[in-house]
């Protein structure tokens, strides 16, 4: 790979206030999009506070921070294992922590956008690669040698001609005093021992024996448990509730109104305080409540999509990408496909539901929970609570999965406000049906798509999205598209296709909406490439081929023939039952090949998926491959079982009973190919999952000639 | 009366109407089960006008979800009042008790857990064993009351054993299914009573049961 | 290592993971709730409180038991093993396949399936993968794991008859 190209470095050296340790970090200037590295200790020189992201003491313990929240991705692996690669230190002989939240330190932590790799590989790397130089200075340095004489490699500085060696740890004082190198040369690709390699994860072990602590596992002493009664609809407010009941359950021992933080508004409940996770469940049961739901629209599902489509009927929108004169083209075709897809309300559903605990004390809140963004949780709980950011500290713990929920601050803020109210550290336990009717959702989206197809070309290529906008819950502008109008459709499309209009028509519903497992392109890909699977059906052409046709683009033509070799697309027969799509998604493109068949029975089966995923440069492959397999995973429960579904504005489904994912029997054989290059580093842990429900839909229609343009359906009775 | 009320009265009246003209016993194919019957116990007065009558309350219970769930024509077990399969699939074994990790009494739990949506209890709950798998899915009238005398198909029950049946603890936990669940049509009371007159009239298997499903 | 308790409702006697335990709760209390609030074991995991999910499957008397639907003073006098309790050193052949297949994502529901694996090579050291199907179903992992948990539930039974033939 090339030299990172990194604007302004500063590389500090160790100070004392860091203790006898060579500690390592890069400076990132407040809410810098991008870290500029430098290198550590002399920080109060600097005015800033040290970053520890390498530690090595003298007993040669290295200890490497993660900085991003782990919820099943692979950064507890990815960071240790780009940091350790320059660093020349065998993995397993690295301490990997969690950082706690502070982003003045380790710059942007959210956790999100699959943006872990590809928003800081050039800075770990070259951080690594920092300590090393300095390491093997200071031996140099020691035995009066050039450096140049003197390599490292697991944990040792060598001396070439003689083989003398020292270890890490011996040359940390050294270290310490030595002037940090302004420029580092970075291993090559082809040098490389851990990057690259599907090495195993370091957390598993602790994910195999009861060990790993996610937040709902973290204790602290004096700690009592929450259970709240929300109102079951957003910006609902408690009228009044009756807690004799509650009040009567051994061990319970505080009941009071409460609200939380959602955006911008608040949700009103009644928490219960126990001595125990049970008493507090059976204390919430046990109340009544009366809520006061006025003022605001208590919508059913029915209603929203179908307003959506009227709005699609209707208007135009505001123009997110425009080129060429597509509704010109379209009004004058003699032919034109003019259809409608829609895309329902999605939860999270993450295996651990939501929970926090807060430690409100004085003028001081510490936060422990599976966090995905501990800097929001900082800048939204100080405003709100009036407390300095500083004071309230964010721990982070594993995460019992994330897919965007956890990135949100309703449930921290909700745990600081029960601490404060009862002078105590608290964890408040959400249950699984409060985790399912409260939101934030993947918003429900319909889709009108407009084509035309003049001899076997687009002529004419007209999308129109309508569902709510993420960015309004957060301030975002309501005169722009929503920035994510166009997710999920490969860019390169815009140079293949003469006339193009892609359009959001705004709509807005009083359901909190948000982000799921890649976002936009979650939805709009189904749309989108389910569209261009029409459109190739129109122009009579292999839906491949008409795909890399508008595709003016090498490196994207290299993953579809390596797409058509694994699924065995070009010996496949028509009408055999093989669908593809491809899509981007966070600087990734990953293609999907799904072949379906009739079983005896009469009923659809999912035969095998074959996906390949290029996301340019990248550091474990093993890693890539479970992404992509888990994203198939979760996207074939959004394609063909579960939705959000809302009757008088409330969330009907509480549990999975009704709210039914996928389970080990309905899983098909799936295939997964990473392609090599050299490209910068795109997303993983997402961009896996667009692509299959299209894929999925276009081969069912090559099976049985049924469009299908609504999610979910139910594979049993296509 | 509300409409629907009114609405099962009419279907009642006409089933009634529909049994009385159209339920001719199957005299020859009882008589050999009632032969095995009768040397079994109790005294038996046949009237298979009254036993086919009765039959037409217990097939109604027998197929309502409380019972049917337990006995599918496959070896994974129903929920609900649509009678779907059971959402994770588990199997029934051969004792009936589950397989694997999927063992009935690993969620099932010896009383009813309590709220919504909670696995239903019993100490003995689990389905027919896979060598006397009582299926009552799909059966017609006459095929189920033909199965539930045939000791080849209801566990070698003599009709003593068959009268007592009315009173197992499975069949009672019909009648407490735990909340939200709708019970049996019929009161387990009436249920018996329907039981008990249509072995002791002989256990006539009506000839045409299509009509009664509905 | 419990923190607080509820009053005292009853004295329940377990043996988790070998060693006898006095508890003191209520005996309603589900034995999930038991067992990570009171015992202090958080291994077994709180995924849906009705018997769905699978993510607080134990072992009681050797079956795969829910116990987040489960009293614990069902388990009184009972033998309970948690996934803590499954190997001495995190070497059961489930673990040492899981490790060596890298099954975990975010790793929640895993407690849970490798206790529900566990029952399966028990009951069938060679599974097929219909009995895999059948065994694991109450499991949910929304991570998707489910291809690895196959493969390494097949790695664990071949690692397993290996022994088997040395003995």
């Amino acid at each position: 790979m090339n030299t990172p190209t990194v604007s302004r470095r500063n590389f500090l050296k160790a100070s004392s206030l860091t203790g006898l340790a060579l500690s390592l970090g890069i400076y990132i200037p407040t809410n810098a999009e991008e870290a500029e590295i430098i290198n550590a200790a002399e920080a109060d020189s600097f005015g800033v506070e040290m970053n520890a992201w390498i530690h090595i003491e003298p007993s040669g313990k290295v200890t490497i921070f993660s900085h991003r929240a782990e919820m099943g991705q692979g950064v507890y692996q990815a960071i240790p294992q780009m940091v350790a690669e320059e660093l020349e230190v065998d993995l397993d002989k690295v301490n990997i922590v969690f950082a706690k939240g502070d982003n003045k330190k380790y710059g942007n932590q959210v956790t999100g956008g699959s943006s872990t790799v590809r928003g800081s590989y050039k800075n770990l790397l070259t951080l690594g690669a920092t300590a090393r130089q300095l390491l093997i200075q200071a031996a140099a340095t020691k035995w009066n040698v050039p450096s140049s004489d003197c390599y490292a490699e697991a944990g040792q500085v060598i001396h070439r001609p003689t083989a003398k060696r020292l270890h890490y740890g011996e040359l940390v004082a050294d270290a310490m005093k030595l002037e940090t190198p302004k420029n580092v040369t970075l291993k090559k690709r082809s040098d490389y021992k851990l990057v690259g390699k599907p090495l195993l994860r370091q957390d598993t072990k602790l994910k195999t024996n009861g060990t790993a602590t996610f937040g709902l596992d973290k204790e602290i002493p004096g700690m009592l448990y929450a259970t709240v009664e929300r109102n079951p609809r957003l910006r609902g407010k408690v009228k009044n509730f009756d807690d004799s009941a509650t009040r009567k359950i051994p061990g319970v021992k505080h009941v009071f109104k409460t609200k939380m933080l959602v955006f911008n508004t608040y949700r009103e409940g009644v928490a219960v305080v126990a001595t125990s996770t049970w008493a507090a469940l059976q204390g919430k049961k046990a109340l009544k409540v009366e809520w006061d739901d006025s003022g605001f629209e208590h919508l059913s599902t029915d209603e929203i999509f179908k307003r959506q489509q009227q709005a699609l009927q209707t208007q135009e929108g505001l123009s997110f990408k425009q080129q060429g004169d597509a509704s010109a083209v379209i009004s004058q075709a003699t032919k034109k496909l003019d259809v409608v897809y829609e895309t329902p309300y999605q939860y999270h559903a993450c295996m651990e539901p939501l929970n926090c605990i807060a430690h409100y004390q004085d003028d001081k809140l510490e936060i422990w929970g599976p966090i995905q963004a501990p800097e929001w949780v900082q800048d939204a709980i100080s405003k709100e609570m009036g407390l300095d950011r500083e004071k309230v500290i964010v721990h982070m713990t594993f995460l019992g999965g994330g897919f965007g929920r956890k990135a949100f601050m309703d449930y921290p803020h909700e745990a600081a406000v029960i601490s404060k109210e009862i002078k105590a550290p608290v964890q408040v336990v959400w249950t699984r049906e409060d985790d399912a009717t409260q939101g934030p959702y993947r918003p429900g989206i319909s889709y009108r798509c407009e084509g035309v197809v003049e001899n076997g070309k687009i002529n004419a290529f007209k999308l129109r999205m309508a569902g709510q906008n993420n960015d309004h819950w957060r301030g975002g502008p309501k005169d722009k598209a929503n920035r994510s109008t166009s997710e999920g459709f490969l860019k390169p499309y815009a140079d293949g296709i003469k006339n193009l209009s892609i359009a959001d028509v705004p709509f807005e519903t009083p359901i909190p909406t948000m982000w799921w497992r890649s976002v936009y392109a979650s939805t709009n890909g189904f749309a989108y490439e389910s569209f261009m699977d029409e459109l190739a059906h129109e122009a009579g052409k292999d839906p491949m081929t008409f795909r890399r046709e508008h595709l003016p683009d090498e490196r994207l033509h290299r993953q579809l023939d390596k797409l058509a070799d694994v699924s065995g697309w070009k010996t496949r027969k028509p009408g055999e039952g093989y669908g593809m799509a491809i899509t981007e998604c966070f600087a990734s493109t990953v293609g999907h090949v799904v072949k379906v068949s009739k079983g005896q029975d009469g009923k659809l089966k999912i035969d095998h998926v074959w996906a390949v995923m290029d996301c340019g440069w990248y550091v474990n492959p093993d890693t890539i491959k479970a992404q992509v397999e888990g994203s198939i995973v979760m996207a074939l429960g959004a394609a063909t079982q579960h939705q959000v579904t809302f009757k008088d504005g409330v969330p009907v489904d509480k549990n999975f009973y009704s709210y039914q994912l996928p389970r080990i029997n309905d899983i098909p054989p799936i295939d997964v190919y990473v392609m090599d290059n050299d490209e910068p580093a795109g997303g993983v842990g997402e961009p896996g999952l667009p692509a299959f429900a299209p894929a999925l839909a276009n081969a069912i229609f090559d099976l049985t000639g049924k469009r299908i343009r609504k999610l979910p359906f139910n594979l049993a009775t296509v | 009366m509300s409409v629907k009320t009114v609405y099962l009265l009419a279907i009642l009246l006409s089933m009634t109407a529909i049994m009385a003209a159209t339920f001719i016993p199957d005299t020859e194919r009882s008589d050999t089960t009632l032969t095995r019957i009768e040397t079994a116990a109790a005294p038996i007065r046949k009237d298979s006008v009254a036993s086919v009558k009765a039959f037409a309350s217990v097939y109604k219970v027998l197929m309502s979800p409380r019972c049917m769930n337990c006995h599918p024509s496959g070896d994974i077990p129903l929920q609900g009042d649509d009678n779907h399969l059971h959402t994770m699939a588990p199997r029934r074994g051969s004792d009936g008790k589950g397989l694997y990790a999927m063992k009935c009494a690993n969620c099932h739990q010896p009383t009813n857990s309590p709220g919504l949506h909670t696995p239903p209890g019993n100490p003995d709950w689990h389905l027919p064993p896979a060598t006397m798998r009582m299926v009552f899915q799909g059966r017609t009238p006459h095929q189920l009351a033909k199965q539930l005398v045939d000791p080849k198909q209801n566990g070698n029950k003599t009709m003593e054993k068959l009268l007592e049946h009315a009173d197992d603890g499975l069949v009672l936990a019909g009648w407490n299914p735990g909340e939200g669940r709708s019970l049996p049509p019929l009161s387990h009371d009436e249920f018996k009573k329907a039981w008990t007159t249509w072995i002791k009239t002989g256990a006539y298997a009506p000839l045409n049961g299509k009509l009664l499903q509905h | 290592m419990a923190l607080q308790r509820i009053n005292a409702m009853a004295i329940i006697k377990l043996t988790i993971n070998g060693n006898e335990q006095s508890i003191d709760v209520d005996p309603q209390m589900p034995l999930l709730w038991a067992i990570r609030d009171v015992v202090g074991l958080k291994g077994t995991k709180y995924g849906c409180g009705v018997a769905q999910c699978g993510a607080c499957t134990l072992h009681l008397n050797g079956e795969a038991v829910r116990s987040c639907v489960t009293k614990v003073s069902r388990a009184a006098g009972q033998k309970v093993v948690t996934i803590e309790g499954l190997s001495q050193n995190n070497d059961h052949p489930l673990q040492q396949a899981w490790q060596q297949i890298d099954v975990p994502q975010c790793g929640y529901c895993h407690s849970g399936q490798i206790m529900s694996a566990a029952v399966l090579l028990r009951e069938n050291p060679n599974p097929t993968d219909a009995d895999i199907d059948v065994a694991m179903a109450g499991n949910i992992c929304r991570c998707g794991t489910y291809p690895r948990i196959r493969k390494a539930i097949h790695l664990a039974a071949g690692a397993e008859q290996k022994v088997g033939k040395n003995e």
